[in-house]
């Protein structure tokens, strides 16, 4: 790790202001857990840390309000209530806060990392953390998302790497909240430009992130100097969800596969206002469309459950060394369907 | 002092009096006899204040007057000659004392991470920045990674002369030298014979063959290697080393140097973990104390390397890995009539891929026996012996085919090692494990949850060690008992976190009646006396009878002084106690006894006298007791997701004459952790298309975290063999030998299917879940 300086901005603005001027050799450090790893692994070498804890907030809290947004972006999903965090929140905060409905936010928080971790970062880095790969991570390897021609995952060691959504790069997205929050369709508010007061746009989270075929190089939408301020999670009547991960470890270690989902039972006891997740199978945290589609209206069984965890591997391809996600993601799924639904999982 | 004797050894309730030999001034060996006070009770490290305080200096905390700090460059290319090098550039860098080139053109580099230049500069940082304006062209060439592409027919070949097998003290001792020729880059090796393993295979009834595989797992030890490097003048040096072998850096740091080894004093007061990976003053895979000598020769300043936590990974050693092909042969009653393993391994462009005794040395009433070990090289770091070198991979491979061959009989796996292990503490121990672990109502259990089609399952599984005593007479304790009453014990062994320490204190004030807290512990530099390496678990067993002789020695002459002043005719009717030496009603203290020593202190030096016993049996080879183990595991497999925990684990081990009770559990809690880490999720992943090792950190290599920790549970079953004046053991090794060998016969309980490779990660699960449904979908039956 190089010798660097760090600046702590009162407001949002100048935060922008002094990354935007400077984009190569100025970065955001909020937690910094996964900013001092790219350090310390020696992939960037910042010459300015501007840190986030005076310009943004920490705090997450259930509200009726909603932002402000300009006249051209669509709103939050309709819902009674919302739960609002900051984009400084911990994922300990997170984990802890007992809100109705979004369990699976609290579950994905409270198994991420470690406890001294989860203390530390926040939910923004969280999202807008980087990929673990360990073909990015070395140094000493040029590979796809650092300007080379190929991910070198295809000839390499895959075990750790995506089976939906590949190509040209195969990494997963590491961020265990961002499958939550793709599950209960939560909405991100963003700081994109210089003037405070006017309204700033929100973009619903799977617009946030930024797929391979689009762009190898990055993750997200964000442009440098761009701030992520603030995550709103639609609270919608008799809400259920429930998150679940697949690790080697049961502590500091990532998951090899994770899911998610989000549901209503309506008076019948029928499934409504499906949505569900998978992460780490996918460069961006995977929107399981058509195994939403085949749940909706219908009643929780465990044999529909293991046709919807079919549904959303339909596509899956592996590579040489990951074909084994495939079977965890249904098993996980499976598991995951029950636990939001109710339905007592098998013995 | 007695020359013949009678001692009661023996174990539980089997104790018997044997007739031993001993050498005139060697003390009567403790047996069931005596009465123990301090020795065998839980007795917190001495150490552990400073160690938990951050007190306590690691060669890592050294900081020097004028200190420069070291940085390597390390070779890129698995295979690549190098063209040319210039390490002018470097030297101009900022803050920089050194720059020196470790190869020169035309050299040929064989693995990722061997040295190629280093520099010291003032600050850690700047060293590392100059390494990066050294200039260095390679040639790359076609290179090997993965063990069984090495050894296919016209592979890039790793060496092409025959290769010097490098050993250290940490290597299996009485283990056989490879000897075969290379071929390709195969080089059979060792092997263990016991009459024809071929013929009685052919003839037998039932037979049993698998292939088992085991990764290669790196040592991780926190504190990572390194050295600080003082030059005093030209002929003499002062090293600290993080190193297990004081003794073993202070003669290789005087050959690489040519100076005299009483010229160099080495100093290593705290260390943080070894596991046989540092024996000498260089590395396996890397020159450091050369690299540092020369670079603080070169700046004419102290120099300080330590390595980071990639170079840790990459070129200080490992455990090899292992392809193991497995064959039995049996009766139909399930009496086992042949043994047969091929083993291949790779240690890297190193030596030594061997995998143990627990093949041919446990099942001593299998007749026919043949267990064949080679080399296989591939382009990366060299392996160095790690914890019960070979051991753990040989466990797990037999004790699996053991459980394997149980399942196909349809006999309890239990009663088919019983059937063939003469050792009777082993023997002891599967009962009492069996009893203990609830062993056939859990397998029943298990068999039920099977049956049923569960999604969570449950197993327990078994596997046993053999180690040896392997404990040496080289080491000189130094014992002085001041006029002020003041107790200390000297010898410059190494505290490599076993708390041997601790022992030598209870040790000495068991033989003197003082206190532990009173007893002065000097250790951890040479200037101290000869020690003894610590590896093949032989720190206790060398070192605490040389403190228990000592000890004996200056108690005699005490004792003299205390006949004088209470006027007895014999210093036979002394009787030593908390209060001082007393006869009848008539006490002398402690500091009265000590104001009338002549001088500044009575000094005593005691050794290790050869082995005196080896009760109840020898370990093969060798005059010395064979070690008895065995654990239980129990294992929760979510067969929806593959996820595979290891959750209790019964440690049933023998280790001679429990000496710190406290110490010895931390011990075999070590041990199991370790092999469970083994077991489930370490392993080094090198990518096959560029040859360099891709988990060189702590976060993708994975080694067990508090969670992963299993409930442990430990039954010391202690025996008194007479060995020695303490009978003391050794513990570190046999601790981890068999726990993935246990885990994985856990896992094959709970899935009625075996995973023949580890790690047994989930990935593993599934496949062998989809392979099995897939078997009985086919109707094969
Ligand atoms: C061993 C280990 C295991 C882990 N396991 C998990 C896991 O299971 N699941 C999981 O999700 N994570 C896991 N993590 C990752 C960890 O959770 C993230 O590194 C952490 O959440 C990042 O948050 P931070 O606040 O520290 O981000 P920082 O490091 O401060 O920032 C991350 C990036 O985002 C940018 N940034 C931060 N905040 C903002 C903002 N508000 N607007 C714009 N840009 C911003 C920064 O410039 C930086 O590039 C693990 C990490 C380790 C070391």
């Amino acid at each position: 790790m190089q010798p660097f300086a760090i600046i702590r901005p009162k407001r949002v603005d100048q935060a922008r202001e002094l990354v935007v001027g400077k984009p190569e050799l100025r970065v955001f450090r909020a937690g910094g857990v996964d900013l001092f790893d790219r350090m310390k692994e020696g992939i960037e070498d910042p010459e300015l840390l501007v840190e986030l804890r005076d310009a943004l907030t920490a705090g997450v809290e259930l509200t009726k309000d909603q932002p402000l947004v300009p006249v051209d972006t669509n709103p939050l999903p309709p819902a009674p209530r919302y739960v609002s965090a900051g984009a400084l929140t911990t994922l300990a905060q997170l984990a802890a806060a007992a809100l109705p409905g979004v369990d699976a936010l609290h579950q994905a928080a409270g198994q991420a990392a470690t406890p001294g971790i989860r203390n530390t970062a926040t939910l923004g880095g969280n999202l807008l953390q980087r990929p673990r790969c360990w073909y990015f991570r070395n140094r000493e390897l040029v590979c796809l998302k650092k300007g080379g021609d190929t991910c070198l995952a295809i000839t390499g060691d895959s075990r750790y790497h995506a089976i939906l959504g590949g190509g040209p790069s195969f990494i997963v997205h590491p961020s265990s909240l961002a499958t939550a929050l793709l599950a209960l369709d939560a909405v991100a508010s963003v700081f994109v430009g210089d003037e405070q007061a006017s309204p700033q746009p929100v973009l619903p989270l799977h617009e946030l992130f930024v797929g391979p075929e689009q762009d190898p190089t990055r993750e997200h939408k964000l442009a440098p100097g761009d701030l992520l301020t603030r995550v709103w999670i639609p609270v919608l009547d008799d809400m259920r969800s429930a998150y679940q991960a697949v690790r080697e470890k049961r502590s500091h270690d990532w998951p090899l596969v994770e899911a998610a989902a989000r549901l209503r039972l309506d008076q019948g006891g029928s499934m409504r206002d499906v949505r569900v997740a998978l992460g780490h199978v996918a460069p961006i945290p995977w929107n399981a469309s058509q195994a939403a589609a085949l749940l909706e209206g219908q009643t929780p069984s465990a044999k529909l459950f293991a046709q919807a965890a079919d549904a959303a591997l339909a596509d899956a391809a592996a590579l040489e060394g990951n074909a084994y996600k495939i079977p965890m993601a249904k098993g996980l799924l499976r598991q995951v369907l029950h636990r939001a639904s109710g339905l007592a999982l098998p013995e | 002092m007695p020359g013949k004797t009678k001692l009661s050894v023996g174990y539980g309730p089997n104790i018997k009096t044997i007739n031993v030999e001993l050498p005139p001034s060697e003390p009567r060996p403790w047996d069931t006899v005596d009465d123990m006070t301090v020795v065998g009770t839980p007795q917190p490290r001495i150490d552990g204040p400073l160690k938990v305080s951050g007190e306590a200096r690691y060669t890592h905390d050294i900081a020097l007057e004028g200190l420069l700090h070291a940085a390597v460059l390390r070779s890129p290319w698995p295979c690549a000659k190098v063209s040319r090098i210039d390490v002018g550039p470097a030297a101009k860098q900022a803050g920089v004392g050194a720059a020196i080139a470790l190869v020169g053109v035309g050299d040929k580099l064989i693995f990722a991470g061997q040295d190629v230049a280093a520099v010291a500069a003032t600050r850690p940082e700047l060293a590392r920045a100059a390494l990066a304006s050294i200039i260095v062209e390679y040639e790359p060439q076609p290179f090997v990674v993965q063990t069984r592409d090495a050894m296919r027919d016209g592979s890039p070949q790793v060496h092409e002369a025959a290769v010097e097998e490098r050993r250290t003290g940490a290597d299996e001792p009485g283990a056989e030298r490879a000897q075969g020729k290379l071929s390709g880059n195969v080089r059979p090796g060792r092997s263990q014979k016991r009459g024809d393993a071929k013929r009685a295979l052919n003839k037998a009834p039932v037979r049993f063959e698998a292939t088992y595989t085991t990764q290669c797992h790196t040592h991780s030890c926190l504190e990572t290697h390194g050295v600080v490097v003082r030059w005093n003048g030209k002929k003499a040096a002062t090293v600290w080393a993080s190193t297990q072998s004081i003794f073993g850096v202070r003669d290789e740091f005087a050959a690489l140097f040519g100076l005299e080894p009483s010229k160099v004093q080495v100093i290593t007061n705290f260390m943080g973990g070894g596991f046989g990976s540092k024996f000498g003053a260089n590395a396996s895979g890397t020159a450091l104390a050369k690299i540092a000598g020369d670079l603080a020769r070169a700046a004419d300043k102290p120099v300080k390397l330590m390595l980071d936590r990639a170079e840790e990974h990459v070129c200080t050693g490992n455990r090899p890995d292992s392809i193991q092909l497995v064959k039995l042969g049996a009766t139909n009653k399930g009496k086992l009539t042949a043994i047969h393993v091929q083993a291949h391994g790779t240690a890297g462009i190193g030596t030594g891929a061997g995998v143990g005794r627990n093949a041919a040395s446990v099942y001593t009433k299998v007749p026919d026996v043949l267990v064949e070990s080679a080399d296989v090289f591939t382009h990366a770091g060299p392996a160095v012996a790690f914890r019960a070198p070979g051991h753990t991979q040989g466990a797990f491979a037999m004790e699996s085919a053991i459980d394997e061959l149980a399942r196909q009989l349809g006999m309890d796996p239990i009663d088919l090692r019983l059937a063939h292990d003469a050792h009777p503490v082993r023997r002891w121990q599967l009962e009492l494990g069996r009893e203990r672990f609830n062993w056939d109502a859990r397998r029943k259990a298990a068999a039920d949850m099977r049956a049923r089609n569960t999604r969570v399952r449950k197993g327990v599984g078994c596997a046993v060690s053999i180690w040896g005593d392997f404990g040496g007479t080289e080491a000189r304790v130094t014992i002085e008992i001041g006029r002020d009453g003041r107790v200390v014990v000297k010898n410059g062994v190494q505290d490599i976190g076993g708390g041997i320490g601790t022992v030598m204190a209870q040790v000495a004030a068991e033989v003197l009646h003082r206190p532990v807290e009173e007893i002065e512990i000097q250790i951890g530099d040479s200037k101290l006396g000869p020690g003894v390496g610590s590896g093949g678990s032989k720190t206790t067993s060398s070192i605490t009878p040389a403190v228990r002789n000592a000890a004996e020695l200056a108690k005699a002459e005490l004792a003299e002084l205390a006949q004088t002043a209470l006027e007895v005719n014999s210093t036979k009717n002394l009787r030593w106690t908390a209060e001082g030496v007393s006869v009848g009603r008539q006490t002398l203290s402690w500091a009265d006894l000590c104001k009338r020593i002549e001088g500044e202190a009575i000094v005593a030096v005691g050794f290790r006298a050869r082995n005196s016993a080896a009760h109840p049996r020898s370990f093969p080879g060798f005059e010395t007791p064979e070690i008895a183990g065995a654990q239980f595991a129990e294992v929760e497999i979510d067969t929806w997701t593959g996820e595979v925990r290891c959750t209790q684990v019964l440690a049933l081990h023998d280790c001679g004459r429990v000496m710190n009770e406290l110490t010895l559990r931390s011990q075999i809690n070590g041990g199991i952790i370790l092999g469970t880490g083994y077991a489930l999720m370490e392993e080094r992943v090198m990518d096959p298309s560029l040859g360099v090792m891709l988990n060189a950190n702590l976060e993708q290599y994975k080694a067990c975290g508090v969670k992963d920790v299993p409930e442990i549970s430990i039954v010391l079953t202690e025996v008194i063999s007479g060995n020695n004046s303490t009978g003391a053991y050794g513990i570190g090794e046999p601790a981890t030998i068999p726990t993935a060998a246990a885990i994985a016969n856990a896992v094959g309980d709970a899935l009625g299917v075996h995973v023949r490779s580890l790690p047994i990660t989930p990935a593993k699960i599934l496949d062998a879940l989809e392979q099995q449904q897939r078997a009985s979908q086919g109707g094969t039956k």
